[in-house]
């Protein structure tokens, strides 16, 4: 068993788990952060995505053991009692999820691509996206609900893009 | 070289089975704050059927949606539902609880008539209120006349109904009869760009066109039909299922069983036709199946006209259209009778 200490959601939490324990079991059996979600455990879903120190990162494949003292941004960081984050908001204007399994990982690679604080496009957006599988929506009012979402939280406006269709 | 090429897919699709026994049933209670409770044992997977549902029976009572608590899919609760399966669930549920709405109505309209000396069947529920027809100043509103039934007339506003479309036997000699209640239509057009030297087609943009009665909340029905569109462009280009010949699946997981991403998505114009299907409630059908129905064959379509092959099965991946191109210019060009 190895002790590993990480800052998650700006809280010290501190568990003992066996070494080879990824950071998503950690998070989800030993810390109760349920919220990122065991799709296929190799990295092909994206249902996990937590952000380290930033970064949007597949918590499947990641071992706790190299998350030690990282800050970690999960889904419950997001919102509070009162209020939904932008991205929530935006998200559930345009009901971009149905069933909602994806959703906590595409949040957090939204979450991922808008702190980058660099000018967005709309291929950026599905680029992003393309590491979260979802079933339901066709991808189409999710990546409207990242459009809206950039747009309220950073003041900018999307470039507009000739259609590729004649 | 990227040829471009469109193509058209039309389908029906049926809508409530009525060879066997297809029935759901509802319970709508107004409460005494006006507000109502439906019980429904429909399963919500994220369709959106419980926010519909709830819509129809606020439409029925003439209340806000946000006035109605729904309980659903519980059988220590709700009634026993046929299943959110077959796009049943606006039409056959959603009659159900129209149904049972109306009948919680019929009794607050008993009540409320002679408080507004009128007969019942001259009262409509709008607006929170229970008012007279062509009169809405005369009015009491839907909590005090619910506070009413229940404390003074002992009668509490509940009402229960279920919905089953009418069983028709098939005819055992020939098969045939009316299998389904009522029927959708649809049409998407897809436009593809086909790389004639690798086979790999890219779907850029895709219209559908789809009927479904009334649309009941369209955003979440332009939802289905963009979800429907990605299902059938994964069964169009990207997903199989492989087997060995034991029958043991060998791509059993998301790293080869390939379906759709962000990036596969084309941009989509979504067109509800709207129209007013009188066995319906309020004159909607269904939306969930149908939208995946003419996906591939619109895209299939739109490679013939690309490239000039027809692929007959699907899914129409790189190595079959490159394969199919490559024959049909081995058709195409001309044998030579050889020199004597």
């Amino acid at each position: 068993m190895t002790d590993v200490t990480l800052i998650v959601n700006g809280e010290t939490k501190t568990a003992s788990v066996p070494p080879e324990t990824t950071l998503l079991k950690m998070l989800r059996e030993d810390l109760n952060y349920t919220g990122s979600k065991l799709g296929c455990d190799v990295g092909d879903c994206g249902a996990c995505t937590v952000l380290v120190d930033g970064l949007a990162v597949n918590a499947c494949l990641m071992l706790a053991g190299q998350a030690e003292g990282k800050e970690i941004l999960t889904i419950e960081g997001l919102s509070t009692l009162e209020k939904y984050h932008p991205i929530q908001k935006a998200f559930e204007d345009v009901a971009a999820l149905q069933c909602g399994f994806c959703g906590p990982g595409m949040i957090m690679t939204t979450k991922a691509l808008i702190d980058q604080d660099e000018d967005v496009t709309r291929q950026n957006i599905k680029d992003a996206l393309s590491g979260n599988l979802c079933r339901c929506t066709g991808y189409t009012k999710i990546i409207e609900g990242v459009i809206d979402a950039y747009q309220e939280i950073t003041g900018k406006k999307l470039p507009e893009i000739k259609p590729r269709a004649a | 070289m990227i040829r471009r090429g469109k193509g058209v897919g039309c389908m029906w699709y049926p809508i409530g089975f009525t060879v066997l026994a297809n029935p759901s049933a509802a319970t709508v209670k107004v409460n005494e704050d006006g507000t109502a409770t439906l019980l429904t044992g429909t399963v919500e997977t994220g369709q959106g059927s419980l926010t519909v549902l709830a819509q129809i029976a606020a439409e029925e009572l003439g209340v806000s949606t946000d006035d109605i608590h729904v309980v659903s899919a519980d059988t220590d609760t709700t009634p026993m539902d046929t299943g959110a399966i077959a796009s049943r669930t606006t039409y056959v549920t959603g009659n159900a609880i129209k149904l049972a709405a109306a009948n919680a109505k019929q009794i607050l309209f008993e009540v409320a008539a002679p408080l507004l000396e009128v007969q019942p069947n001259q009262l409509e529920a709008v607006d929170r209120k229970i008012q007279v027809q062509y009169f809405p100043q005369r009015c009491l509103p839907i909590a005090d006349v619910a506070l009413q039934a229940q404390f003074v007339m002992g009668r509490p506003p509940i009402g229960s109904a279920s919905y089953n479309p009418p069983t028709v036997g098939m005819d055992p000699e020939t098969g045939q009869g009316k299998p389904f209640s009522t029927y959708v239509y649809a049409t998407q057009c897809a436009e593809v760009e086909v790389d004639d030297e690798t086979g790999e087609v890219d779907v850029i943009y895709m219209s559908a066109a789809h009927d479904c009665g009334t649309a009941i909340n369209p955003m979440l029905v332009e939802g289905q039909i963009e979800g429907g569109i990605s299902m059938g462009i994964g069964f169009a280009l990207q997903e199989e299922m492989l087997f060995d010949d034991k029958g043991l699946q060998l791509n059993p997981n998301l790293t080869n069983y390939i379906m759709p991403t962000s990036l596969d998505m084309p941009e989509i114009d979504v067109d509800i036709v709207e129209n007013f299907d009188p066995t319906g409630p309020f004159g909607a059908k269904g939306v969930g199946e149908p939208t995946a129905v003419p996906t591939a064959a619109a895209i299939c379509n739109a490679i013939f006209d690309a490239v000039g092959v027809r692929i007959t099965s699907l899914p129409a991946t790189a190595e079959k259209v490159l394969r199919a191109i490559k024959e049909k210019n081995d058709n195409d060009q001309k044998i030579l009778p050889a020199a004597e």
